[in-house]
């Protein structure tokens, strides 16, 4: 199965992607994935149900978030009421050590995305402020990477012993699906995800 | 193929590429008009001493070639916003492409979407965003 998990729609501040608009261009253009993941900028969005847009598609729909990090920016998911109120998803200045340990703690995952982008990404840092404890995975395929941003990322992943995720990080319709991450298991709920995340079946695709 | 009637239009439907003119001294001139002297935009080295990885497309140069590339598509389509977000600076005297698709069709509105993306040679978002476009429905 494939999953793209990291995407932005209209409630992210500079998403301009309607969630509908997504699940009719992942059919009109036979892409690969089998769903997706809103991850919106620096909060959880409880009040979107996507439950009748996946039903119509045929698509799996699920929420996670990106909140920033003094290392970057982190995706999270399996985000509860009890993980909201253990850190403040609207900071831009969050620890990463705070949100890996409530994560964990509250059941959830957290994943460093883009880590080999200049400034917003966790190996832009770890020269100066070391490498994080904690982190198990990082997002290696990210769709609105430049230059060697991915090959900086798989490199010190592969140093580091992490393993990766894909993800296209659309901001716009047509640039979903760009990249995703391939389980073995079905997911058909963030629980489903974050136990497949937990466990080692899966890879990161690039589908550029 | 232009189009001229919001009927014609289908979902996914790709315009076409827009190869904008990036040259430096396409840049400088305009830059120039419009009263934005400054070496970021005339002079690679200069660019480079600010930080810039080269001499730069103005923003709204982009903009423009953007409307350019739907009204190459849609000649009498009325641009009603075009929402961009600069990722990465689109340097003067690089190849660029402006690629189209619609997204969404309102025909009770006669309103199109369609997203944009400003690439260079190496298949890179520098730009992207979405426009508005209304085009009339002729029965």
């Amino acid at each position: 199965m494939l999953l793209d998990l990291h995407t932005h729609s209209i409630k992210s501040d500079d998403g301009r992607a309607k969630v509908k608009n997504y699940c009719q261009w992942i059919k009109a253009k036979n892409l690969e994935i089998d769903g997706f993941v809103l991850t919106e900028h620096r909060q959880f969005d409880d009040e979107s149900d996507y439950s009748a847009l996946a039903e119509k598609f045929g698509i799996t729909i699920l929420k996670g978030s990106e909140v920033e990090t003094e290392y970057g920016h982190v995706l999270v998911f399996g985000v509860t009421s009890a993980l909201q109120n253990a850190f403040d998803f609207t900071s831009t200045h969050l620890a990463i050590a705070e949100v890996l340990e409530q994560s964990k703690l509250h059941g959830a995952i957290a994943i460093p995305c883009h880590p080999g982008r200049p400034r917003v990404g966790m190996f832009a840092h770890t020269d100066q402020l070391g490498v994080p404890d904690g982190v198990e995975i990082v997002e290696i395929y990210n769709g609105g990477s430049r230059d060697q941003e991915d090959q900086i990322a798989i490199d010190n992943a592969i140093k580091l012993g992490y393993k990766g995720i894909g993800g296209s990080d659309s901001h716009i319709v047509s640039h979903i699906g760009r990249c995703a991450t391939r389980f073995e298991s079905k997911i058909s709920s963030m629980d489903d995800l974050v136990a497949a995340l937990k466990s080692d079946n899966f890879e990161a695709i690039s589908l550029k | 193929m232009t189009i001229s009637s919001i009927s014609d239009v289908e979902f996914g439907e790709e315009l076409p590429v827009f190869e904008p003119d990036t040259s430096l001294e396409t840049v400088k001139t305009f830059a120039k008009i419009i009263g934005w002297g400054g070496a970021r935009f005339s002079d690679h080295e200069a660019a480079r001493k600010e930080g810039f990885p080269g001499a730069i497309v103005p923003g709204i140069l982009s903009q423009g070639y953007l409307v350019a590339m739907i009204h190459q598509w849609a000649p009498q389509a009325e641009i009603k916003q075009i929402d961009t977000i600069f990722r990465a600076a689109v340097v003067a005297d690089e190849s660029h492409q402006i690629t189209g698709v619609v997204t969404d069709i309102n025909e009770d509105e006669n309103l199109v979407e369609i997203d944009i993306t400003v690439v260079n040679s190496k298949g890179e978002t520098r730009v992207f965003g979405t426009a508005s476009v209304e085009i009339a429905c002729e029965k």
